[in-house]
C-alpha cells in the first residue's frame, strides 16, 4: 500500500465533507428545480392509474 | 444539472452508476484508512498465535454461537475495568479471523476470561451451568465430552490462515495435529513440541482431565483459558497510563 | 408455473437444474467427510427436483404470445407464499430462543437445539427468509406496474426465487450442523455465499432489463429504493465475505480480514444491511402500497428524492457507531455518530411523508387494517430511526451497548416496521394477484393487526426496561466505591422481562400464522370461484381480469 494511514485519514476527512456538501445541494437543485415539478407531479399520480396490462 | 438528472434516470445504467458510487463513496471514504490501520495498532512483539489446539477450540466457540451472548471487547468504560480487567487493545485481536468482539452481553465478557478459573470449573460449568452457577442461564453443554476432537485438518486450518497472514511457520503447520493432542495430553512424547513451538508458557494441561482421550471439551476449554492471555500488552498500558 | 415458460426457457431450465444437481454431486463428493457434504446433497436434491418439474410439464403447450400483453405474476405470487411460510419458521424460532432466555433447559441436550445454533435461524429466517421473500415478490410486481412493462423473461425471475430460498435452507440447515462465519447476519459460509452472488447479479439484471424496456420516462421513487436495496446488497455481501475456505472439500473458511479491520467491516455490513435491505426496500414496498392503497398520490414526491440521496449517502457512514469506546479509532467513531444523527433528518422526512399522505384519508385508517398496518409501520419507523440516532450518541451508547436495550430497538424496527409494512403490502397484494374482490377475512386482518401491534409493544417496552436497567446495573457504584452488583444480578433482575418479551413475540407469531391461514384461504376462495379456469391456473393469461382492476 503505497498511501500511508495519516494521508487517508486526511484525505477521508476533508473531501468527505466536502463530497457530502456538494451532493446535497445538487440533490436540492434537482428536487425543487421549477421545470421538474411537471415530472414528479405526473409520476406521482401515475401508480394510481389504471394497471392491468403493460403499456397502459 | 436538472437535465444531467433527467439524462441519468432515462439510462437505468446511469442510475445504477449513480446509486454505487453515491453509496460507495462513504463506505470506501470511511473504510480506505482501516486498510492502512496497522500502522497504527500498538505493537506487541511478544504476542503468539493460536496453538492448533486453541484454534479448534476458537472454531468451537465459533460454531456454538458463543459470541451471540457473550462480548470479546472490554470498553474504556471504568465499571468495564473494574469488572473485567484492562480494556482490550487492537493489537489483541490481531490474528483474529473472525474477531470475536461480539454485540450482546447476555453473559458476562469473556476477553479476559484465561487464568479466571480452574480447568475444573469450566468442565463442570459446560456440562451443565446451573450446577455451578444455579441463576445461569447458559445452555449446557455435555456433547463436547462425549465427542473426540477432529485433528486431521488442523494443518490446513493453519495454512489458509497463514496465507491470509497470520504468521504461522512450516514447522507449526506441519506438526498441527500432533501439537493439538500434545497440548491436551501432558504426558505424552508429543507434549514438549508444543512449548517449543509456541513458548514454554504455554498451557499444556489435560483440559478435560482425562488425559488419554482428546474431546471437544479440551479444545474449547484450552481456548477459554488462553483469552487474554496471547500477550500482556493491556496491562503493561494500564500500569503505564496509571503512572 | 412450467406452462408459462416456452420451450426454449424449459430447456434452459434443465440445463440450470443439471448445473446445479452437479455442483450438488460435486460438493456431496469432495465433502463426504465433512458437513459440505450434507449441504452437496441439499443442493443435489434441489437440482434433481428442478429436472423432474420441468421435464413432469416439459410437452405441454407453449404458452401464446397473448401472454405478452400481461404482467407475469406467478414469481410474486409464489414469493408471497414462501414469505409467509418463512414467517412462520422464523418467527417460530425467535419465540424459542426467547424462551430460552426464561427456561434453559428447552434444549432437550442437544447441540442443534442450543442458543448458539438457533439464534442465527431465527434471524436469517426473518430478515432473510420473510423479509427477502417479500421484498423479492412485491419488486417484481412493483417494477412491472411503475414501468408499464412485462418481466423480461419467464425463467429467471424463478431462477432468483428459488435460487435465492435454496441460499435460505443452506443457511438455515448449516446453522443447525454448526456451519457459521460467526459474522452476524452474515453467517453463511463461503459456497453459500458464492451461490448469492450468482442470484443476486441475475435478479439485479431482471430489474435493469425491464427499467430499459419501460414505457414510464420517469422511474418512479419506488423503483429507486428498490435498486439502492439490490446493488447495495451486492457490494456489502461481498467485501464482507470476503473468505478463503481451507479446502475446497470443507465447509469451514477464514476471513480475510482480522481483528480491528474484521470488525470495522463487519459493522460496516451490518449496518448497512439494516439500512438497504431492512430500510430502502422496505421502504420501495411503503412508497408504493401505501398511496395506492390509500387512493392518493404519495404527499411529496419531492421529498421522496431528497429522503432517498439522504439514506443511500449517510447510512453508509454511520456503521462504525456500533463500536463505540473500542479499540476502534477515535475519528471512526465520532464520525459515525455523526452521521447517525444526521440521517434523522431523511428517515424522518421518508416516515413524514407517509404519514401526511394518509393526511385526509384517517377514516379509511380506521376502517382498514390494511392501511392501519402500514401507517402503524410509518409511525415505528419514524420512532425506531429517532432511536437509533440517539442511540448511536457516544454516551448513550455506553449504557445502552451490550444490553438488551439494542434488542428492543432492532425489534421495534424489525417488528413495528418491516414486518408491518410487509404485512400490509401482503394484504393489498393478495386480492389484486389473486384476483378477487377483497381478502377471504377482513376480520382476521383485524385479529391480525392487533396481535401484531401489541405483540410488538409488549416485546419492545420488556426489553427496553430490561436493557435499561442491565445497563444501569453494571455500572452502579455503592458507598465504598465498588461496583454494586455482580453479573449473575443483573441476570436474574432479566427474568420477569425475558418471559414477558417471549409472550409479546408469541402473540407476533399467532398473528403471522392468522395470516398465513388467511392468505391460504384467499388462494382457495380465488380457485373455486373461477373453476372454469382452473386448468390454466397456472398461465398469468388465464385468470380472469375485470376491467379497471
Amino acid at each position: 500500500m503505497g498511501l500511508d494511514h495519516q494521508t487517508l485519514v486526511a484525505f477521508a476527512k476533508s473531501w468527505g465533507l466536502f463530497y457530502l456538501i456538494a451532493l446535497a445541494i445538487g440533490v436540492l437543485i434537482y428536487a425543487f428545480w421549477p421545470s421538474n415539478r411537471k415530472r414528479f407531479d405526473r409520476a406521482k399520480k401515475s401508480i394510481l392509474d389504471k394497471d392491468d396490462r403493460p403499456g397502459d | 444539472m436538472p437535465n444531467f438528472h433527467r439524462k441519468l434516470e432515462r439510462s437505468a445504467i446511469g442510475f445504477v452508476l449513480a446509486i454505487i458510487g453515491v453509496s460507495a463513496i462513504g463506505g470506501f471514504v470511511e473504510i480506505a484508512p482501516l486498510f492502512t490501520i496497522q500502522e497504527t495498532v500498538e505493537k506487541a512483539p511478544d504476542m503468539r498465535v493460536y496453538t492448533p489446539l486453541e484454534t479448534a477450540g476458537r472454531n468451537i466457540y465459533i460454531r456454538e454461537g458463543c459470541y451471540a451472548c457473550h462480548s470479546q471487547m472490554i470498553r474504556t468504560l471504568r465499571d468495564e475495568v473494574e469488572r473485567y480487567g484492562p480494556y482490550s487493545l487492537a493489537v489483541e485481536s490481531q490474528y483474529d479471523k473472525p474477531m470475536l468482539w461480539g454485540s450482546k452481553r447476555t453473559g458476562p465478557d469473556l476477553a479476559r476470561v484465561g487464568g479466571k478459573y480452574s480447568d475444573q470449573w469450566h468442565v463442570a460449568h459446560l456440562i451443565n451451568p446451573r450446577a455451578v452457577v444455579p441463576q445461569s442461564v447458559m445452555p449446557k453443554y455435555g456433547w463436547l465430552m462425549r465427542t473426540e476432537l477432529n485433528t486431521a485438518d488442523l494443518g490446513q486450518h493453519l495454512a489458509a490462515q497463514r496465507k491470509l497472514g497470520v504468521p504461522y511457520t512450516e514447522t507449526q503447520i506441519a506438526n498441527a495435529s500432533a501439537d493439538a493432542y500434545g497440548q491436551a495430553s501432558p504426558d505424552s512424547p508429543y507434549a514438549g513440541g508444543v512449548g517449543e513451538r509456541y513458548g514454554e508458557a504455554t498451557n499444556v494441561r489435560a483440559f478435560d482431565g482425562e488425559p488419554g482421550r482428546l474431546t471437544e471439551m479440551d479444545a474449547l476449554v484450552a481456548y477459554l483459558q488462553v483469552l487474554g492471555k496471547l500477550t500482556d500488552a493491556a496491562h503493561k498500558q494500564t500500569a503505564a497510563t496509571g503512572k | 408455473m412450467i406452462s408459462a415458460l416456452t420451450l426454449a426457457e424449459r430447456q434452459l431450465a434443465i440445463a440450470v437444474s443439471l448445473l446445479l444437481a452437479l455442483c450438488g454431486l460435486a460438493m456431496a463428493i469432495a465433502g463426504r467427510d465433512d458437513l459440505l457434504g450434507v449441504h452437496g446433497a441439499i443442493v443435489l436434491l434441489f437440482g434433481i427436483g428442478g429436472i423432474f418439474l420441468v421435464l413432469s410439464k416439459y410437452f405441454e403447450p407453449e404458452p401464446s404470445d397473448e401472454r405478452l400483453t400481461r404482467y407475469y405474476d406467478d414469481p410474486t405470487k409464489v414469493g408471497i407464499v414462501l414469505s409467509l411460510a418463512w414467517a412462520v419458521v422464523g418467527m417460530f424460532f425467535g419465540v424459542w430462543v426467547a424462551a430460552l432466555l426464561a427456561w434453559p433447559d428447552l434444549t432437550f441436550d442437544a447441540g442443534w437445539a442450543s442458543f448458539g445454533r438457533i439464534r442465527p435461524v431465527h434471524t436469517s429466517g426473518v430478515i432473510f427468509g420473510f423479509g427477502g421473500n417479500a421484498l423479492i415478490a412485491t419488486s417484481f410486481h412493483v417494477l412491472q406496474r411503475t414501468s408499464r412493462a412485462r418481466l423480461p423473461d419467464q425463467f429467471s425471475p424463478w431462477f432468483v426465487l428459488i435460487g435465492y430460498n435454496l441460499f435460505c435452507v443452506i443457511a438455515a440447515s448449516g446453522y443447525l450442523m454448526g456451519l457459521t462465519q460467526s459474522k452476524e447476519y452474515a453467517e453463511p459460509e463461503w459456497y453459500a455465499d458464492l451461490w448469492l452472488v450468482v442470484v443476486w447479479v441475475t435478479y439485479f439484471l431482471i430489474y435493469i432489463r425491464t427499467l430499459q424496456r419501460r414505457k414510464e420516462p420517469h422511474i418512479y421513487v419506488a423503483n429507486w429504493y428498490y435498486m439502492a436495496f439490490i446493488l447495495v446488497v451486492a457490494v456489502l455481501h461481498i467485501v464482507n465475505n470476503l473468505a478463503l475456505p481451507i479446502s475446497l472439500g470443507s465447509a469451514k473458511s477464514y476471513t480475510v480480514y482480522s481483528g480491528v479491520q474484521d470488525a470495522m467491516v463487519q459493522w460496516w455490513y451490518g449496518h448497512n444491511a439494516v439500512a438497504f435491505f431492512l430500510t430502502a426496500g422496505f421502504l420501495g414496498m411503503m412508497y408504493y402500497y401505501l398511496p395506492k392503497r390509500a387512493g392518493r398520490p404519495i404527499f411529496s414526491y419531492r421529498l421522496s428524492i431528497i429522503s432517498f440521496w439522504g439514506i443511500t449517502f449517510m447510512y453508509m457512514w454511520a456503521g462504525s457507531h456500533h463500536l463505540h469506546y473500542t479499540a476502534l479509532p477515535q475519528w471512526v467513531q465520532t464520525l459515525g455518530m455523526t452521521f447517525s444523527v444526521v440521517l434523522l433528518v431523511p428517515s424522518w422526512a421518508s416516515a413524514g411523508n407517509a404519514l401526511a399522505t394518509l393526511n385526509g384519508a384517517w377514516h379509511k385508517v380506521r376502517d382498514d387494517a390494511t392501511l392501519r398496518f402500514m401507517m402503524v409501520a410509518a409511525v415505528f419507523y419514524g420512532l425506531s430511526t429517532f432511536e437509533g440516532s440517539f442511540m448511536a450518541i457516544r454516551a448513550v451508547n455506553s449504557l445502552s451497548h451490550y444490553t438488551d436495550w439494542t434488542v428492543g430497538h432492532v425489534h421495534a424496527g424489525a417488528l413495528g416496521w418491516v414486518a408491518m409494512i410487509t404485512f400490509g403490502s401482503i394484504y393489498a397484494l393478495v386480492p389484486w394477484m389473486w384476483k378477487v374482490k377483497q381478502i377471504y377475512s377482513p376480520k382476521l386482518v383485524e385479529v391480525h393487526f392487533w396481535l401484531a401491534l401489541s405483540g410488538t409493544i409488549i416485546y419492545v417496552f420488556a426489553m427496553w426496561n430490561s436493557g435499561i436497567i442491565q445497563g444501569l446495573m453494571w455500572r452502579t457504584y455503592n458507598d465504598s466505591g465498588t461496583l454494586a452488583y455482580s453479573f449473575i444480578d443483573s441476570l436474574v433482575a432479566m427474568h420477569p422481562y425475558y418471559i414477558a418479551r417471549t409472550v409479546g413475540g408469541l402473540l407476533f407469531l399467532i398473528g403471522a400464522i392468522v395470516a398465513s391461514y388467511n392468505v391460504w384461504m384467499t388462494i382457495r376462495m380465488a380457485r373455486s370461484q373461477a373453476p372454469e379456469h382452473a386448468a390454466e391456473a397456472d398461465i398469468p393469461a388465464g385468470t380472469a381480469l375485470q376491467p379497471g382492476e
